[in-house]
């Protein structure tokens, strides 16, 4: 392969020290997209339904994407692909940063680690050589420390992709932090790498080369893409406020999900928005991944008041609703303070603050007590839980060890009905979007394979909210009219558009804004970067098919491990509570009962081919898809069924 | 300081907008190069990620032209319409006095070539400046 994804692999065994560099044959691009695609067929192959994800035969796939090292815009992403410890099946976690950029400079699409170190290491890799390093000089130390260490004892010009003690210590919602402040945050990866003993993996790529098939057309198709990217709507507010430029408009819309999603408005809600942290003064820089030309992302600190010297990354939208609103803080300083101990330590905020405002709810109910906190006050908006206590996760200390858990086996530890007001399915917390008042968000939440998120089917064009994402709605559906996020129509038609595009997007290594957000890349678009930077020919067509049979391989890893159609659900809140700010706003009831929700996914597999008792791709579904192997694993567990 | 050339068309840096994203970098590689370089780059961004510092560096076609004037074989000449520095290949020795003399880090090195690598503003439409459209950290004055 000579284009930009030419599957060169790095096999590293951490148990033997082995490492190994293999190219991967063709079909891992034309079949399966490369990155994200190509890494859930290398999953499928070699972790089973036998090993668990702490145990050293899981493996990790860092991916970059296909487009990663040329200027298509947003094409810097990479992915990380295993076995989660958090819901023990499938999981990708997408991020930004530069490191992609890197890795694919230095002449590799991907990185396949397995094994366990006797002591922990890290990994150096440079365009002339990849080698295990002792990292005992940062291991215990935070995501800065860490970064500062590997600098020193490396390059300056490295990019580095590490976890914090959270990671070590097997928290549940451990991250992998990538260039200092972009998170692959969810489903508990960090923990996994942790479990290898692996603390960072360093890249240097500043003298590497990537290269593009036909690059006269590739330069016409980045032009294309870049000004309808520029031209959306809204794209420059992305660029000044980042993703909480509508935290404040979620909360007049009663859909900003505030006190463990109790409610949907919040009084502060103005003070976390992307606005606020402009004017106000602790936005310091806007921050872009590699070849961002929106920069949505945050540099941010505080100067004065008990929380001065605080600097990091970020907040985006999902830290400030899940540390602000959903813990019931309006104080950014605080929010800021929590975003900066979960980046250094190695943390995802959805889940960390998921887990927090869960314990406050307890607390309010007398469920749990001070005596339960070791003196910790977990009133709503208290400034201790998110601080004190979320370093007592991370260090698996105090009342923090039982949250370092996971909200689903946090609940079983409480008990009582606190599993009721968890808000998490599958063992992955619900990230923030109020479902209840988005029926395709909730129908892709379900069936998402990673648990309740929006980061394998970000259904936003469902709110119709500008002429770009009626236009989408109207070619998925043939009419604008469904572009209204309390229908429970076309619901089905609508997600499977967007986990096709999502899936391809996540392998091109584009960020997710820029075909399911901003709509600067479609089908033909995707298909033509494919074609021109890789040489082989990609119609829309094939791309949606690429990311049908993605998504329905992700899906398979998962009824291997167990997966039935009752696990197509939500969190218990979400289905059986009225969301009481929603009421009176949209025609169906706010709340996503079994019963819609059983109508939505009876129209999704039919429309998809999937057997409705089951939840299973028929075999005709997988035969349609080159996906016959995955027929008698499934159609064939005999009694694990 | 850091003054571009009065009346030509050249790069204004405004290093408190840039984002560090390297779009700029990519684009001038693939333009001159027909590949993705870094180091093959007129125009180059140091980054310290933990503050978020960046600080991009081209070619301002500066009045001073400290490079053409510290060339020791006269390699160097300034174009007389549009104001980039022009390198003469053949006189060129490789002694790289260009790039230490420049007061603005505008001269890069191409390694595999040992040449200097300076701005040309594209011919006069330059590919970063398109790619920054929203940071503004590079804009072509007047």
């Amino acid at each position: 392969m000579d284009g930009s994804y030419k599957g060169r692999v790095i096999l590293i065994d951490l148990s033997s020290g082995s490492i190994k560099v293999e190219s991967l044959g063709e079909e891992y691009l034309t079949k399966y997209g490369g990155g994200r695609g190509a890494a859930a067929k290398i999953l499928w192959d070699e972790v089973d339904e036998t090993i668990e994800a702490m145990e050293p035969e899981n493996i990790m796939i860092f991916s970059t994407g296909v487009l990663t090292g040329t200027h298509a815009p947003m094409s810097g992403r990479s992915t990380v692909t295993s076995k989660s410890p958090a819901t023990g099946r499938y999981f990708k976690t997408s991020v930004g940063g530069h490191w992609g950029l890197a890795l694919k400079m230095a002449g590799y699409d991907h990185i396949v680690i397995e094994g366990k170190a006797d002591k922990p290491v890290y990994i150096y890799i440079t365009p002339e050589n990849v080698e295990i390093r002792d990292a005992s000089s940062c291991w215990g130390k935070g995501v800065k420390a860490t970064n500062r260490i590997i600098k020193n004892e490396t390059s300056p010009e490295v990019e580095i992709a590490c976890i914090g003690p959270a990671g070590e210590n097997g928290v549940k919602f451990a991250s992998i932090m990538f260039s200092y402040y972009n998170a692959a945050a969810r489903g508990g990866i960090g923990s996994v790498m942790g479990s290898k003993n692996l603390k960072a993996i360093a890249v240097v790529g500043d003298r590497g080369r990537v290269s593009v098939v036909d690059p006269e057309n590739f330069q016409k198709i980045v032009e294309r893409v870049r000004e309808e990217l520029y031209n959306d709507t809204d794209a420059y507010t992305l660029h000044l406020c980042g993703t909480g430029a509508t935290t404040d408009w979620l909360s007049d819309m009663s859909i900003l999900p505030s006190y463990n999603f109790k409610r949907g408005k919040f009084p502060g809600a103005y003070y976390l928005t992307g606005k606020y942290l402009r004017e106000a003064g602790y936005l310091k820089r806007k921050v872009g991944c590699a070849a961002c030309i929106y920069a949505c992302h945050r540099f941010t600190t505080v100067d004065e008041g008990p929380y001065a010297g605080t600097y990091s990354g970020g907040p985006e939208y999902e830290t400030l609703s899940s540390f602000g609103s959903g813990c019931g803080v309006s104080d950014i300083e605080l929010v800021l303070k929590a975003n900066e101990i979960s980046n250094d330590m190695g943390m995802d905020t959805i889940s960390a603050g998921a887990a927090i405002q869960w314990a406050m709810e307890c607390y309010e109910r007398g469920i749990i007590t001070k005596e339960d906190t070791g003196g910790i006050d977990l009133s709503w908006g208290s400034p201790e839980a998110l601080t004190t206590l979320l370093e007592q996760i991370a260090k698996k200390e105090g009342f923090g060890k039982i949250l370092a858990e996971g909200l689903k086996r946090a609940s079983e530890i409480v008990g009582k009905d606190s599993w009721k007001w968890a808000v998490e399915s599958r063992g992955l917390e619900h990230s923030r979007v109020e479902t209840r008042g988005a029926f395709g968000y909730a129908l892709a939440f379900a069936l998402n394979p990673r648990g309740p998120d929006h980061l394998h089917t970000e259904v936003l064009a469902e709110f119709g909210l500008k002429e770009e994402s009626r236009k989408v709605i109207k070619k998925i559906t043939g009419s604008e009219e469904y572009a209204k996020p309390y229908l429970i129509e076309k619901r089905a038609e609508i997600v499977k558009w967007h986990e096709e595009i999502y899936a391809v997007t996540d392998s091109a290594g584009l960020c997710a804004f820029t075909s399911t957000a901003s709509f600067g890349v479609d089908e033909e678009a995707l298909a033509k970067m494919y074609t021109y930077a890789t040489g082989y020919k990609f119609s829309p067509e094939t791309i949606m098919k690429i990311g049908r049979r993605t998504v329905t391989l992700e899906r398979c890893y998962n009824i291997r491990e167990g997966h039935t159609r009752k696990d197509d659900t939500l969190p218990w809140r979400i289905m059986n509570e009225v969301q009481e700010d929603l009421l009176d706003k949209q025609p169906e009831k706010p709340v996503v009962s079994q019963e819609v929700l059983n109508k939505m996914l009876d129209d999704y597999y039919e429309l998809v081919g999937w057997d409705k008792e089951t939840g299973w791709p028929r075999p005709d579904t997988l035969r349609e898809l080159g996906l016959d192997f995955c027929i008698d694993p499934i159609w064939k567990r005999g009694d694990k069924r | 300081m850091r003054k571009g050339c009065e009346g030509m068309k050249h790069l204004k840096v405004i290093p408190e907008n840039c984002t560090g994203c390297l779009s700029c970098m990519l684009a001038c590689s693939f333009k001159h190069f027909k590949y993705f370089d870094l180091s093959k780059s007129r125009i180059s961004v140091s980054r310290d990620d933990e503050f978020a510092r960046f600080n991009p560096t081209v070619c301002i076609l500066c009045e001073d032209k400290y490079c053409v004037e510290s060339c020791p074989v006269g390699a160097l000449s300034v174009h007389p319409e549009k104001g980039y520095i022009l390198l003469d290949d053949e006189k060129c020795v490789s002694c790289k006095v260009c790039v230490s003399s420049c007061p603005y880090d505008g001269v890069k090195w191409d390694e595999d070539e040992g040449k200097p690598l300076f701005c040309d503003m594209c011919g006069g439409d330059p590919e970063c400046v398109k790619h920054c459209k929203f940071a503004e950290a590079l804009i072509v004055v007047p």
